[in-house]
């Protein structure tokens, strides 16, 4: 019980942090912030629950007014924002990519990124799109489009999620709690 | 005032001073280093790895100004890069790659050298030192003083001309540091040490006493040695340490 | 940590968390269905009205919390511009601005401590599904704590990296990040056993 108790926190405060540090190069010279790759990892390493409860705790620890976005924002203003849908989606992209991980038995490279894709950008911005699009009252088509930018980004990010999910298997396999 | 020819060789401070948030960790630091053996000493908290980082140039100054070589470290991390290497305290909070290998090939391919070329250097540098079978072995399966040597030979591996190190033997064991201290000793480069321990700093050329942020000595290492030790042992017999940094 | 709280003491800050919750949700769901540019242009005006009441410094810190809106603002700004619906892209923009606004105003005057009280009281019901709020607060005061220092940590990384390269840090550090993670989860799971554990 404490250990899923400090898994969920310790993760929580990772996607915190990756949003926070500085923006790092995903490719040569391209800053993103690596939030989503947190949200990919709590799926991926956490498993489907776990991983689901990180992030809702993220959120919540977000929605009392601590600035854990990428940016130093929080606040309950982001939840009425354009970004509302990515942030509802998060923790079920979490979810998603867990149980793809956990479930799907394929060597973990592989089933970590299906999940990260499969969790972590169709899933997500699903949630992402619908948001948008009630927010910034455009139909759901605009609204992807608006979100088209980004999807290259996401999808280095999927992969790097996989490499490091994968990395993380082969330097200590019993930290992997999605495949115990 | 030393002349610029001079002065565009070694580790030159001027005025140095940081600061955060309008409070300041460091003031008016001003020394020309250019021994081979050099020493920083202070009680924790009198900004000796700040001081350590500012010469690194992973921090600016906030006043004055400091040059290695004549190069703004800050400004010029290319260069300076080449020209200094820095050795934290904790090898787990400076280990970045899992295999040893990988480790030391990174600063090597930072420098501009192939993925090949950086491993083959790694590897030869490994079994130089006896420790050639350390090559594609992960991390974790070194003891903490092996993991402190492979941080110093990542930094050895880029050559560097001045090493800088942040409480090198703290987090090690008698033997780990008697060890570390010979390899330490053999090296040519010039080598700038922080302690809180004055045992540490015996046989340096010079060693620099901070104190609160600002330079209480700066002389030949006995001389300041016998001095800090005075001032350690007055402070030690006063009564209790209850005063906030804040 | 710092909270988005306002320093800036307020009369809105002494009111209830939960009552301050509640007028958020029933304002919000007031505010989305207008479709009136005059309606929703009122009730821009109270809010910003609520906000200068609080005084200038608390007014220019709520303006700063809605500068991230500014990319959509410019979205908007364009997308009618071209296709010459400018009232409803107004309608959309001040929209959006005031709901942000309002609910920003309840996290500027609300602190930490009391809307985790509400957290807790709200999940309360959910006690018999196995959320313990004893469990729930000791989660959330983990990763109060464990935030600041995850960040120190990793701070540290990355100075290991500029150390040895010019380039800025790659998606390689993210790998030891959550190695530091999964530690610090184990140590931590050990110490609260230590304590007597959350069960």
């Amino acid at each position: 019980m404490e250990r899923n108790v400090t898994h969920i926190a310790l993760f929580a405060a990772l996607i915190a942090v990756l949003g926070l540090v500085p923006k790092i190069d995903l490719i040569a010279g391209v800053p993103i912030t690596a939030q989503s790759l947190g949200i990919m990892l709590c799926g991926t390493v956490l498993g489907a629950k776990r991983g689901a409860l990180a992030v809702l705790l993220f959120l919540l620890l977000v929605a009392v007014g601590l600035p854990l976005l990428a940016g130093g924002r929080g606040g309950l203003g982001v939840f009425v924002g354009p970004s509302a849908g990515f942030l509802i989606g998060f923790p079920i992209a979490a979810f998603v990519a867990g149980l793809i991980v956990e479930r799907w038995t394929v060597g973990i490279g592989i089933a970590a990124f299906a999940g990260a894709v499969t969790g972590g950008i169709v899933v997500l911005y699903v949630f992402g799109i619908a948001g948008m699009s009630l927010v910034l009252g455009k139909t759901l088509p605009e609204a992807a489009l608006l979100a088209t930018p980004f999807l290259l980004g996401d999808l280095i990010k999927a992969g790097f999620a996989a490499g490091i999910t994968r990395g993380l298997a082969r330097v200590r396999p019993g930290a992997l709690l999605s495949r115990p | 005032m030393t002349s610029p020819a001079l002065a565009a060789t070694g580790l030159l401070l001027e005025g140095l001073g940081y600061g955060v948030a309008g409070k300041p960790v460091l003031a008016g630091i001003s020394a020309h280093l250019t021994e081979t053996r050099i020493g920083i000493i202070g009680r924790n908290g009198s900004g000796k790895t700040t001081l350590l980082r500012l010469i690194a140039g992973l921090i600016a100054p906030t006043e004055g100004m400091v040059r290695v070589d004549g190069i703004d470290p800050a400004g010029e991390r290319r260069a300076v890069i080449a020209r200094l290497g820095i050795l934290f305290q904790n090898p787990d909070h400076q280990i970045i790659f899992p295999t040893v290998e990988e480790e030391l090939a990174f600063g090597l391919r930072q420098q501009g050298r192939s993925q090949a070329e950086a491993r083959a250097v790694a590897r030869t540098m490994l079994t130089r030192h006896g420790r050639g079978h350390w090559a594609g072995v992960s991390v974790l399966a070194l003891s903490q003083g092996q993991r402190q040597f492979l941080c110093l030979l990542a930094v050895l591996a880029m050559e560097p001309a001045t090493i800088l190190l942040d409480e090198p033997f703290a987090a090690l064991d008698l033997p780990t540091q008697m060890r570390l201290r010979r390899v330490l000793d053999a090296l040519p480069q010039r080598l700038v040490i922080v302690s809180h321990d004055p045992e540490v700093l015996a046989g340096l050329d010079r060693v620099l006493w901070l104190e609160g942020g600002q330079l209480r000595a700066d002389g030949p290492a006995g001389a300041v040695q016998d001095a800090f030790l005075a001032e350690m042992a007055r402070l030690g017999n006063a009564d209790a340490d209850a005063d906030l940094a804040v | 940590m710092l909270t988005l709280t306002s320093p800036f003491e307020t009369w809105a800050h002494r009111l209830p968390a939960g009552l301050k919750l509640a007028l958020l949700a029933g304002l919000t769901l007031v505010l989305v269905p207008l479709g009136d540019l005059r309606w929703i242009g009122a009730a821009a005006a109270a809010v910003v009205a609520m906000y200068l009441a609080q005084g200038r410094g608390f007014a220019w810190h709520g303006l700063v919390m809605l500068r991230p809106l500014w990319p959509f603002l410019l979205i908007l700004a364009l997308w009618h511009g071209w296709t010459g619906e400018v009232q409803r892209g107004a309608v959309i923009g001040v929209k959006m601005l005031t709901a942000v606004a309002l609910a920003n105003f309840v996290t500027m005057t609300t602190r930490l401590d009391d809307l985790i009280a509400v957290v807790e009281r709200l999940a309360r019901p959910f006690s018999r599904l196995g959320l313990s709020p004893r469990v729930l607060a000791v989660t959330i005061g983990l990763v109060i704590r464990f935030t600041p220092v995850l960040f120190f940590r990793t701070g540290q990384l990355l100075e290991a990296w500029r150390a040895r390269s010019p380039r800025r840090a790659g998606w390689r550090v993210v790998l030891p990040a959550v190695l530091l993670a999964l530690d610090d989860a184990d140590h931590v799971a050990d110490a609260l056993r230590a304590r007597g554990g959350l069960d």
